[in-house]
């Protein structure tokens, strides 16, 4: 009997600190949204640096300008095979490209977030500016010195099984993301640099791993000005195709 | 001396833009949203040769496509694409044409486009392009049924999709951020440019003469419509929008059949054995065009389709003069058929589909009915384009294993009425300024087909493109 209610009292205990540890997560979660996607809008310029396994280097630049978590218009500058092309991300997962060669936008297919973007170790996906509450359910696994620790499980079947999200404790803003794959091996890895600007905490510099193919991904934003007032007539397939 | 003109006017522009560039503009502005001018382009080297005839090489082409763009703040914007070009195969015959360097190395130059824009014209929501510009109507994937203001460009069969700008008049007027009206006119109309080298004779209609009759001389006249302000004007209008997901349009287009018809031919006896030759008038029919498109995601897989229906204005008929035959009659003896009728419509269509895999995968899939010199809707054939590519490399190379396109004209008689084209391809890009790619075209088929016709010309294709 004894050993009945001991089991029975440690499985509450479990349960309860499971509870604490799911509710914790969620806030922390929300505190994180809270600090990576407040300003009302954004634009910037991209320096997209790809490093490969023998440290040879290309890079690409691009202009961006993002309103809220959905809206996003993505413009290429440089190479000059590349200028021009243009990606407009609006809403309900809508995606549209522009290629000047072909002088008419284009509807792209959501099957798009699988693939890398543009040659970077970045997907779709992970440049998506969706709130991390809205696309994960958090666990937090530890605290480790000024750090969070959480595990981050999809809503949705994707191409990651969960995301390890390491956090600064008293900023809130992710300091590193682990990107498991679906056979829950480590596949990338992110380690982000955070700068404030104004109110705002800036991710001046986030590289991206592909632990498998040794390529790095330095995504490195300037000129950042946030809260311009963008409206929304600035995401619209009109400027996409300017 | 036009040309000549041109290439001063040309370099004193570039040179303009070089000194202002150097002179007064830091170097990193010229990236910047609104630069002063930015110079753009790229070199593009096409050879071509046949692989069952001596290898022969057939297609020579360097091209230098030169980009001037320059955006003002207020909204104007200028754009010029020029395409200097050294296409073709020298073609000397004689002493005499030793003399002559356009024979031994044709030189071209072709002004693709050459506009002013302006957003916000008059109105917040309305904006004005003006000049030689590319419109191109159409969702599906450079199978455009629906694509009609702009003159085909043919001159490269192989180039699917591609057309010729025209002068236009284009307006855009925004009602709101999903929906948009387009009127656009174009003051005349310009001929579709047919194929060239070994695609010269592709779109050519088989011609039956009567049993005992032999073609030996054939010439033609086109009769070119008048230059009066709608007579040879091609203007359309569109209704674009994005509802439930979907984006769609609504289009109408007044102009004429993007190939001529022989509507009047001359039938002269030559000999006594049946020889005849031929003179014909050729016309281009007016057509008034209805089209739709749309496109959406269906389950994470991209979806389109697009339909024209084409309405001759007048019956357009082909009429036959062989009075020549009958010298003793009185009357002329003319042959008179209805080749379309005005309320008799054709409808072409495609529809497509594509979708990403993971890691790099992609494939595009598409069903034509009814191509571009096809007429009549008994004619029409279905087309089926696949390409599957995938890269390696971190995008350094792409391959297209599976590439290709298959012809049915006749499904009753499938075995005789066929055709394939398979196109493989490999892509390096050396550099992010630099690709080479390599690529097979195989053909095969029955009957009277496009890639039929082309059965025996399998072809290999290397081309270096540099873009700057």
């Amino acid at each position: 009997m004894k050993s009945i209610l001991s089991m029975a009292t440690i499985l509450m205990i479990l349960l309860s600190v499971a509870q604490v540890n799911a509710q914790d997560g969620n806030s922390i979660l929300q505190k994180v949204d809270e600090v990576m996607f407040s300003p009302n809008d954004m634009s910037a310029t991209n320096k997209i640096i790809l490093i490969d396994k023998n440290q040879k280097q290309e890079t690409r630049e691009a202009k961006v300008i993002q309103k809220g978590t959905d809206k996003r218009l993505f413009r290429f500058t440089s190479p000059a095979s590349q200028a021009g092309i243009a990606f407009l991300s609006l809403p309900n997962d809508v995606m549209y490209l522009y290629m000047p060669a072909f002088a008419k936008e284009r509807r792209i297919s959501t099957s798009v977030k699988n693939q890398n973007f543009a040659g970077t170790d970045f997907s779709y996906d992970d440049l998506e500016a969706k709130a991390f509450a809205s696309k994960y359910t958090p666990k937090l696994l530890k605290t480790e010195g000024n750090t969070f620790v959480l595990e981050l499980t999809p809503k949705t079947k994707g191409e990651y099984s969960k995301v390890i999200a390491t956090i600064n404790k008293t900023e809130y803003y992710v300091h590193k993301t682990e990107f498991y794959d679906n056979g829950n091996k480590k596949i990338k890895e992110a380690i982000y640099t955070f700068k404030k600007i104004g109110k705002y905490w800036n991710p001046a510099e986030i590289v991206m791993t592909d632990l498998k193919k040794n390529h790095k991904t330095k995504m490195i934003m300037e000129n950042v000005k946030y809260d311009t007032g963008l409206k929304d007539d600035d995401f619209t397939v009109r400027k996409l195709v300017q | 001396m036009k040309k000549i003109v041109l290439i001063i006017q040309i370099a004193m522009l570039v040179g303009i833009a070089n000194l202002k560039a150097q002179d007064s503009i830091p170097e990193n502005e010229l990236q910047t949203e609104n630069p002063i001018l930015k110079i753009s382009g790229e070199f593009l080297g096409d050879e071509r040769f046949l692989l069952n005839d001596n290898d022969q090489w057939f297609w020579n082409e360097n091209r230098l496509s030169l980009k001037l763009e320059k955006k003002s703040e207020n909204g104007v914007k200028f754009f010029s694409e020029i395409w200097f070009r050294n296409f073709g195969l020298p073609a000397y015959q004689s002493a005499a044409d030793l003399y002559n360097k356009g024979i031994l190395n044709p030189n071209e130059i072709e002004i693709r486009e050459l506009y002013v824009s302006k957003q916000g014209f008059l109105f917040e929501n309305l904006d004005v392009k003006l000049g030689r510009q590319r419109i191109a109507w159409g969702t599906a994937d450079k199978l455009n049924p629906t694509d009609n203001l702009n003159a085909y460009d043919l001159e490269d069969l192989l180039d699917f999709g591609r057309h010729r700008a025209s002068n236009t008049l284009n307006m855009n007027l925004f009602l709101n951020n999903e929906f948009s009206l387009q009127a656009v006119y174009i003051p005349f109309f310009e001929p579709t440019n047919l194929p060239v080298s070994v695609f010269a004779n592709v779109l050519n209609s088989d011609f039956t003469l009567p049993q005992g009759m032999t073609l030996t001389a054939q010439s033609n006249e086109i009769i070119q419509p008048e230059f009066s302000f709608l007579e040879n004007a091609v203007y359309g209008f569109k209704f674009k929008g994005y509802a439930k997901g979907i984006d769609f349009s609504l289009s109408y287009l007044s102009g004429r059949d993007a190939l001529p018809t022989a509507a009047y031919n001359t039938f002269t006896p030559t000999d006594g054995w049946g020889g005849v030759s031929i003179h014909s008038n050729l016309e281009y029919a007016p057509v008034h065009v209805l089209g739709f498109d749309l496109a959406t995601n269906i389950a994470n897989v991209g979806v389109w389709a697009e339909t024209a229906l084409y309405f001759a204005k007048e019956d357009v008929h082909i009429k036959n003069n062989l009075s020549a035959f009958y010298p003793y009659l009185p009357q002329p003896v003319i042959s008179d058929s209805i080749f379309w009728k005005k309320t008799e419509s054709k409808l072409k269509w495609v529809v497509g589909g594509d979708y990403h895999f993971s890691k790099g995968g992609y494939i595009n899939f598409q069903y034509l009915h009814g191509f571009i010199h096809e007429r009549g809707n008994e004619n029409l054939s279905d087309y089926f384009f696949l390409r599957y590519e995938k890269t390696f490399f971190n995008e350094k190379l792409k391959l297209m294993p599976l590439s290709g396109a298959f012809i049915v004209t006749d499904w009753e008689n499938l075995n005789e009425n066929f055709a394939y084209a398979y196109m493989p391809e490999v892509v390096y890009f050396a550099t992010p300024e630099m690709e080479i790619s390599l690529s097979a075209v195989l053909f095969e088929g029955k009957g009277n087909n496009l890639f039929a016709g082309l059965k025996d010309l399998d072809m290999l294709m290397f081309k270096l493109k540099y873009s700057f």
